[in-house]
């Protein structure tokens, strides 16, 4: 068994993993959601590139994504806010999660359809007050469940942090594994942390979304 | 000598190699109620969309009192604030409450105060008599509820005219009643509206003129006794006869 003082210092991996995994997602966001509308309503050419985009970063491996910008962009070629482990992790997780977002939102717009579209513009609203007001709102809803499956997705993923040397819960388990010999209780650890982490909120999301959903009609 | 609200001029709408809006030209004057009826696919629904510049036409000219919105430059966002448009599949906003709705439209394209914008969307409401279902969700309403939301909607922004396409047609017969009331109680005041119909009591009762859409053109146009008395067209008066006939069977 492991000892308190052990207990502790897995925890400890808590706020590394927690800040990677939110901040991927928040940067993901920030991406994915403009994408999708950029997607759906602007001219071929910006479409290529989204669809560039996607396809690129849902290619890479994210590991490969990792050292990449840690290793390659960070400590190679000197980019200063990469040679920070963290920063490196959240942000090759975040433009991953971007392009995962871009499509989830994606097929939330599609599945809104244009009519919505038509009656804002019939009152007035430009293009961008619709897709403000309209929306915006209504893909949130429609997408909710696959945005709580992403967050799980990049809370699991933060631990390829490890390998560039982040103490999050991976490392912290991994560290206390090697002082205790122990292969299997420091993992069960991790495993029910990450499991702490993500079942709630993704199944609260689901929960939420396909209530409202339904409330709504959409 | 009252004023033309709207006006358009040899109006075309060409979709490859369809022709859905053939050399159309109209006049709605202040007060006017213009009803445009005809065959499906006779090009009602794309005029409509045209003269309330939703959909660009291919040719001709759409007048806003003395604005020309075809002519390129044209704000298209502000003259559309000024044309209520009612939609045949209704299109409420599903994420908002019949209020909101309405205050949307107030609030960012007017830019009306919270405050006001809530009163007007309430009095807009009274108007159809929605104020009970002011916090409900259109999903938690029937088509007729809805439909009279999508008029108020529309009514609230105070618009020089209203354009109505098929407000009833996509509803179950027992509830079109209700919106026809609304729109009578509309009449009534005096709304400048181009309204495309099939309610043939309704048309007699409240149109000045009414309009039959074929292929895309004006057949025939003329006060509503004409059409229920002795049309001029073979096209129309075909029509005529199996509209009177439908309306009796209900």
């Amino acid at each position: 068994m492991l000892s308190t003082k052990q207990l502790i210092l897995i925890l400890q991996g808590l706020p590394q993993t927690l800040a990677i995994s939110i901040f991927s997602f928040l940067l993901g966001l920030a991406i994915g959601l403009p994408f999708a509308f950029i997607r759906a309503y602007m001219s071929k050419p910006y479409q290529i590139i989204v669809d560039a985009y996607e396809k690129v970063f849902r290619g890479i491996p994210e590991l490969v994504l990792i050292f990449f910008i840690y290793l390659g962009v960070g400590l190679e070629l000197g980019f200063t806010p990469f040679k920070n482990p963290i920063i490196a992790a959240t942000f090759a997780l975040g433009i991953r999660s971007g392009a995962n977002q871009s499509q989830i939102f994606r097929g939330a717009i599609r599945g809104i359809g244009e009519d919505q579209m038509a009656a804002a513009r019939a009152l007035g609203l430009s293009r961008l007050k619709a897709i403000f007001y309209v929306m915006a709102p209504q893909t949130f809803i429609i997408a909710s469940p696959s945005l709580g499956s992403e967050y799980a997705l990049l809370i699991k993923d933060s631990s390829y942090a490890f390998i560039i040397g982040v103490l999050e819960i991976m490392r912290q388990a991994d560290r206390v594994r090697a002082v205790t010999l122990d292969m299997v209780t420091p993992t069960l650890v991790a495993t029910f942390l990450y499991i702490l982490l993500t079942f709630p909120i993704a199944t609260y999301l689901d929960m939420w979304g396909s209530r409202k959903k339904k409330q709504l009609g959409l | 000598m009252t004023q033309t609200v709207m006006e358009c001029a040899n109006l075309w709408k060409i979709y490859g190699k369809i022709v859905a809006v053939k050399d159309v030209s109209l006049e709605i004057k202040e007060g006017d109620i213009k009803l445009i009826f005809g065959p499906s696919g006779s090009g009602k629904s794309t005029l409509a969309g045209c003269l309330a510049m939703l959909t660009t036409p291919t040719k001709g000219s759409v007048f806003l009192r003395e604005e020309c919105l075809t002519e390129p430059g044209v704000d298209l966002n502000k003259a559309r604030a000024r044309i209520g448009f009612v939609f045949q599949h209704i299109w409420l906003f599903h994420h908002l409450t019949a209020r909101g709705n309405i205050e949307l439209g107030l609030r960012r394209v007017m830019k009306s105060p919270k405050k006001e914008a809530r009163e007007r969307a309430m009095q807009a409401l009274r108007e159809v008599k929605m104020e009970k279902w002011a916090g409900h969700y259109p999903a938690q309403m029937s088509g007729g509820q809805q439909q009279r939301v999508g008029i108020a909607r529309a009514l609230a922004m105070d618009p020089e005219i209203i354009i109505l396409d098929e407000p009833t047609s996509a509803l179950d017969p027992e509830l079109t009643g209700e919106v026809i009331d609304a729109l009578r109680d509309l009449a009534k005041k005096g709304t400048t509206m181009l309204v495309i119909s099939h309610e043939m009591p309704f048309a007699r009762e409240v149109a000045d003129e009414m309009i039959f859409l074929d292929e895309g053109m004006i057949v025939e146009r003329g006060p509503p006794d004409l059409f229920f008395t002795n049309p001029s067209s073979e096209r129309a008066r075909k029509f005529m006869a199996r509209l009177i006939k439908r309306t009796r069977r209900e």
